[in-house]
């Protein structure tokens, strides 16, 4: 295949003006976030359910450590039928559309979604169909839709990269350099921000309704039955310690 | 000894001191007054962190005029925040004016009810007041809110400790053994406790407890010598046969490893000037130690 000679005209108006957009849109996207971004409000009964919810599973885990009746008493505490916290501490169940959750919501597509579709849109549109760059090693047929959005050409080796793919590459690949420039934990970063989006939706979902919470670790308690290490620490002293006493007496 | 530290130097020294909450009231005040204070401007942006940082050490050192010095730019920067509400309690603290203290604590509490900060400040006024029972029951509304604060676990536990109320000390320390349940010295610390109180039920606990600590940590000389304590109570005790037994060998262990423990420190002593009488000496311990099992065996039947 012939070498192809790309016009310097190009890099000029079309490689390096969408490095430079993209990289001043996450500029301005950092500072954007933070003049709109507000601290989040805790209520107090949120924090006592999520401390207690801590508690309680600390319990699960360690109370082998505790004497049986240390252990009962603090189960008791949690889920006796009558008095425990699990049973006796109703939450009215979280309302999803109360107006902070809402704003919250419009803030973070504002500040995400709308300049990824509006950006993203305008540079297909402006520069569509340029072939702006080689990547300087060979690649195979399929990395043909990966770098050559836009320029659907049969016959164009795989490493050229059009413009439409160059935007995608700066858009995740910038992350360093913002690092570089704004510091650590900076907004600017799309891809950053994607993820907390789904972990927000995976993980999220679980204390904003305490009821069920609540339940599953009062089951979890329910059912765990622990024997405590106590009683058999001494035979485990001893035991692995018989050797070296027997050594150091009849020395 | 911090007269020739540059600027920058001193920076990262303080910053790092405050990422590892490290309490050097001394040094950070020091540190502040040889290199710092005449270039506070050029701090930039952790200027006014520093500032707290070496507001706090200063009323460790009850250095008032510069804690006020501190606090007066902090103000002027942030009139409002709560955070810098809270070092003017603590400086109110330290001029033992504690109703005043109270007064802007109890408005921090009506801004943010979630502020732990400042309702661990209140108990820690009225520890200071010397009103532990107050302070007990204050400490113990807070952990009603915050129940997984170890800290204020803890706390409790020496306040009760300091009223002498064993049994509610050895709750409060069992659940700062939940959030740490590695730590040799929260079991020999529930040990201690456990064993104070008294009773064959709780010293049985206490050995246990004592064991643990000396299974994490073979080490640790006061659970050894708590583990021994407890198993010869014990063994001279009206506990089944097979307990007395079993308690008596964990007592001969104990005492022979703490024997190890304190002849090495003193072998590593005596091995400059002498290494013959070493071993001689190592031998005449092993014998005293067998005459006092004699005893014991002695007193048992």
């Amino acid at each position: 295949m012939a070498e192809l000679l790309i016009d310097p005209k190009i890099r000029g108006w079309v490689f390096l003006p969408i490095v430079v957009i993209t990289f001043l849109v996450g500029i301005i996207r950092h500072y954007v976030s933070i003049l709109i971004s507000s601290t989040k409000k805790v209520e107090l009964t949120q924090l006592q359910d999520s401390q207690a919810m801590i508690r309680a599973r600390l319990l699960r885990e360690n109370g082998k450590y505790l004497t049986p009746q240390s252990f009962a008493m603090r189960k008791h505490y949690f889920n006796n039928e009558e008095s425990g916290y699990f049973k006796t501490q109703k939450r009215p169940p979280a309302t999803p559309n109360s107006s902070a959750m809402l704003t919250d919501l419009v803030k973070g597509n504002f500040i995400n979604v709308l300049p990824m579709v509006v950006i993203g849109g305008w540079i297909n549109w402006m520069f569509s169909g340029f072939v702006t760059t080689k990547v300087p090693f060979p690649l195979t047929l399929r990395f043909k839709p990966m770098l050559q959005r836009g320029v659907e050409l049969q016959s164009l080796d795989a490493s050229w990269v059009s413009s439409a793919s160059w935007y995608f590459l700066n858009v995740f690949g910038l992350r360093n350099i913002y690092t570089l420039v704004l510091g650590e934990n900076n907004a600017a970063d799309q891809t950053q921000s994607m993820q907390d989006q789904m972990s927000l939706n995976a993980a999220g979902q679980m204390p904003q309704d305490p009821k069920a919470a609540f339940k599953s670790e009062w089951e979890a308690l329910e059912i765990c039955n622990v024997k405590s290490v106590l009683e058999t620490v001494c035979e485990d002293l001893l035991a692995s310690n018989n050797e070296p006493i027997s050594n150091n007496i009849h020395h | 000894m911090y007269e020739d530290l540059s600027w920058s130097e001193a920076k990262d020294l303080l910053r790092k001191w405050r990422d590892d909450n490290e309490r050097k009231s001394d040094e950070v005040v020091q540190i502040f007054e040889y290199c710092l204070a005449d270039k506070i401007k050029k701090l930039g942006t952790e200027r006014l962190i520093i500032l707290e940082q070496v507001f706090v050490a200063a009323l460790d050192c009850s250095r008032i005029k510069l804690a006020e010095d501190c606090i007066r730019v902090l103000i002027s920067e942030f009139p409002e925040s709560l955070r810098v509400m809270k070092l003017k309690a603590m400086l109110l603290e330290a001029l033992e004016r504690y109703d005043d203290a109270l007064d802007v604590l109890e408005s921090i509490i009506k801004k943010d009810e979630t502020n732990a900060a400042a309702r661990k400040r209140k108990v820690a006024i009225l520890k200071a007041k010397g009103q532990i029972s107050d302070a007990i029951k204050e400490l113990c509304d807070y952990l009603k809110k915050f129940m997984s604060d170890q800290e204020a676990w803890h706390e409790l536990c020496n306040l009760y400790l300091i009223e002498g109320d064993f049994t509610k000390a050895s709750f409060c320390m069992e659940e700062v053994l939940l959030h740490n349940p590695y730590s040799h010295l929260v079991h020999q610390r529930i040990g201690d406790i456990r064993y104070t109180i008294g009773g064959q039920e709780n010293i049985e606990i206490a050995k246990s407890y004592y064991a643990q600590a000396v299974k994490l940590n073979g080490n640790n000389l006061r659970a050894l010598y708590g583990l021994y304590l407890c198993c010869s109570h014990i063994a001279t005790s009206k506990a089944q046969v097979t307990k007395r037994k079993e308690a008596q060998k964990l007592a001969t262990w104990a005492m022979s490893k703490i024997f190890d423990i304190t002849n090495k420190s003193s072998k590593q002593q005596q091995k400059s000037s002498k290494t013959s009488t070493g071993n001689n000496k190592n031998s005449t311990d092993i014998e005293a130690l067998e005459a006092a099992f004699g005893n014991l065996d002695a007193k048992l039947n």
